[in-house]
């Protein structure tokens, strides 16, 4: 893919500590107002537990995920933004059939609306159920968070990170991992020892860090291989399938048409031999 | 104009109420896309989210491109491997593999949010996409099927030079037909590769497209049966159970190969749980039980070489067998525990029905109007009336002295 000329090292990433969150979905209010998105119409309890709205839409690309767990034999809350994990190697990107999906070298995996012509099959990829579609339009695209690209384009950042008062971070990868880590060693008591996305399907330019085993909180596990990789695994072979059959067909038909050919050759020699030898006699 | 529509209103008339049932459902299916370009998928659909994907793609797409690969694997059989006397087997399986192209082209654009834009297919290569291979080797094999069906259309006609001219591409067709469909017959499994952690163990592994392309050629070949064996009960072609014999000798074989590479993989190549849902775990069972195992011992019998009915059992099951395999692969596996059961809606199931009706009322009208059954060639006068080369006496010259020299 086009993916391996970026330096990785340097696209931008979140890292969104969960721990640090407060749940005040000012992140999720941006979303909505940088991207000119309608209000959904909401209940409590229409979903999983809080959280509202019961799920990522068309109108939402971020959303605000509660857990409520006992700590202490106190009830506590959870927080976890989910939104799109803007992977290294982006599965969307590899199944759509028209390349609308593109990871840029800033980092965010970008859909080009013109190019579309959806299939969804980036929906079924997607390992995080990320692209929504638009199933109110007769004529549907996909949605799914931009990475505030036009922002980050210019020197800006995510609307959702600028406005996060606490938990996430954003800058060059290779500086969000050493930063995550860093706190993960720096108080172990904190953290569940691990950074969601540094491996997750290849890496990820959103990262994690929880209290909460990952499970309990919703994380997905999920292989760490690209998944590009287990298709194109596949794939790869096409061109030499396609040469291998027409070869071998042809000269499997080649053959039995020959041998098809010496018969009846056989047969009118035989035949002329029979003709001739009539014709000395008589 | 008024005479030639009582021309086609008495044709109509004279058919059979089982035509006519056919035409109604068509009709109803066609409603029911419009009704969908209309409102959106979303309020016409029960696909969502979750389920991106439903029974347009499972059935339309997904399974429907094997159930049409009796043309390429009968055409490598008659014409590439040469066994000749299968001949007659080869129009009525091009027919069906030209009518299920169609058709899935059909449900393609059915399911596509944005049908115009189809053609961005050509415009935006994505080599890494498996949905662009098939949508490049479907429009591809569509062509090849459109031009093989020319053949009995210009017999019919009496189109002589498209003839001689179809006639001697028989053969790089075939072939062809058989490139094109060993990429894509596989590469529907391929989609289903990305669905690592989605797609339940006893599916998901990394043959499956090997085990897709092979269920494709023994699927194809069972199709022929099945087809040659209604066509003889209900339209008094000619029996045809002789050549399918041939066919049941071919058959078990393929199967036995793609059942050791399955259980092969499931035994060695699958990461995860096998045995945790029950259901999934029975759907499995009955597709190797009853699709596979089944039908394969039954095509291993010497009876089944004489006895029609059990013929038309045995690919009756193979059919079964791989129909609810794509299901189960696109489908049944891919639901989560504890997920909303995706079922499809009035207008979904009303579509897929009117497009089976269709298949079959095209073909029922198709072997009614072009030669499609008389095709034997070894009964059939091959000359063609040649504008070009009608010298005479050329060819009994051109004998004689082949005969002197010798
Ligand atoms: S999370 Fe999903 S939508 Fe986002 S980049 Fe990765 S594969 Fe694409
Ligand atoms: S729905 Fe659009 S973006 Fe998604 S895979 Fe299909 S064409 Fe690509
Ligand atoms: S990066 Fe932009 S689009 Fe994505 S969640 Fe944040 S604000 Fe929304």
């Amino acid at each position: 893919m086009s993916t391996t000329s970026i330096d990785f090292n340097k696209t931008r990433t979140f890292l969104i500590d969960t721990t640090k969150c407060t749940g005040c979905r000012g992140c999720q209010v941006a979303c909505k107002q940088w991207n000119q998105l309608k209000a959904e119409n909401t209940h409590f309890f229409s979903g999983e537990g809080y959280q509202n709205p019961p799920a990522m839409s068309e109108y939402t690309f971020t959303r605000i995920k509660f857990k409520d767990y006992q700590k202490n034999g106190q009830n506590e809350f959870a927080f976890y933004k989910e939104m799109c994990m803007h992977c290294n190697d982006p599965a969307c990107a590899s199944v759509c059939p028209v390349g609308a999906f593109r990871k840029t070298a800033e980092g965010p995996v970008i859909y080009d609306d013109k190019r579309c012509i959806g299939c969804r099959f980036c929906m079924m990829a997607c390992p995080f159920g990320v692209p929504k579609y638009e199933w109110s339009k007769a004529f549907p695209l996909v949605k799914k968070c931009t990475g505030c690209y036009s922002r980050v384009k210019n020197g800006k950042e995510p609307a959702c990170a600028t406005a996060c008062p606490t938990a996430i971070s954003y800058g060059p990868r290779a500086e969000m991992v050493k930063e995550a880590e860093k706190r993960l060693k720096a108080k172990p008591e904190r953290y569940f020892p691990a950074i969601y996305g540094k491996e997750e399907a290849g890496g990820t330019s959103v990262l994690y860090l929880t209290h909460q085993p990952l499970d309990e909180l919703g994380f997905k596990p999920i292989t760490k291989r690209p998944l590009p990789s287990y298709t194109w695994q596949a794939l790869r072979f096409v061109p030499g399938i396609f040469l291998g059959v027409g070869g071998t067909l042809s000269l499997v038909s080649w053959f039995q048409h020959r041998k098809d050919r010496i018969r009846k050759e056989e047969e009118e020699r035989a035949a002329a031999k029979a003709d001739s030898t009539k014709g000395v006699n008589e | 104009m008024t005479a030639a529509a009582r021309i086609v209103m008495n044709e109509i008339k004279g058919y059979h109420n089982f035509i006519k049932l056919m035409m109604v459902l068509v009709g109803i299916g066609a409603l029911a896309s419009l009704v969908r370009f209309i409102f959106g998928l979303g309020v016409t659909t029960n696909l969502n989210d979750t389920y991106p994907w439903g029974l347009w793609i499972s059935f339309d797409v997904v399974t429907a491109v094997p159930l049409a690969a009796g043309a390429f694997t009968i055409g490598i059989v008659a014409h590439v491997f040469h066994i000749r006397k299968l001949e007659p087997l080869v129009r009525p399986a091009i027919v069906t593999g030209f009518l299920g192209y169609s058709l899935v082209c059909v449900g393609l654009l059915l399911d596509l949010g944005q049908p115009q834009r189809g053609i961005n297919v050509l415009r935006y290569w994505n080599l890494h996409s498996p949905m662009f291979e098939v949508s490049m080797c479907v429009m591809a094999y569509t062509t090849v099927l459109t031009l093989e069906f020319l053949h009995p259309v210009a017999e019919r006609f009496g189109w002589h030079l498209p003839l001689r001219l179809l006639r001697t591409l028989e053969l790089p067709f075939a072939i062809l037909a058989a490139m094109i469909s060993t990429l894509h017959q596989s590469t529907l499994g391929t989609f289903f590769l990305i669905a690592v952690d989605k797609l339940h163990s006893l599916w998901y592994n990394p043959l499956l497209p090997l085990q897709f392309w092979l269920s494709a050629i023994f699927t194809g070949l069972s199709i022929v049966i099945f087809e040659a064996s209604l066509v003889h009960k209900y339209m008094g072609q000619p029996d045809e159970s002789e050549l399918l014999a041939t066919l049941t000798k071919i058959i078990p074989w393929i199967m036995g190969v793609y059942l050791c590479i399955k259980l092969y993989a499931l035994a060695f190549l699958t990461h995860g749980p096998l045995f945790d849902r029950p259901v999934l775990l029975a759907l499995f069972l009955a597709e190797i039980g009853a699709g596979v195992i089944l039908p394969m011992g039954m095509f291993f019998t010497r009876k089944i070489k004489t006895d029609k009915k059990m013929q038309l059992r045995a690919a009756s099951l193979v059919i079964f067998g791989l129909v609810l395999n794509r299901f189960n692969v696109s489908m049944f596996g891919m639901e989560q525990p504890g997920q909303l059961i995706y079922a499809p809606s009035i207008i979904e199931s009303l579509v897929t029905i009117g497009i089976i009706a269709a298949h079959v009322l095209f073909f029922v009208l198709i072997a009614k109007y072009f030669p499609i059954f008389e095709h034997h060639p070894e009964a059939t006068d091959y000359t063609i009336p040649d504008h070009f080369h009608r010298i005479e006496g050329h060819e009994s010259k051109a004998g004689h002295e082949l005969r002197a020299e010798g």
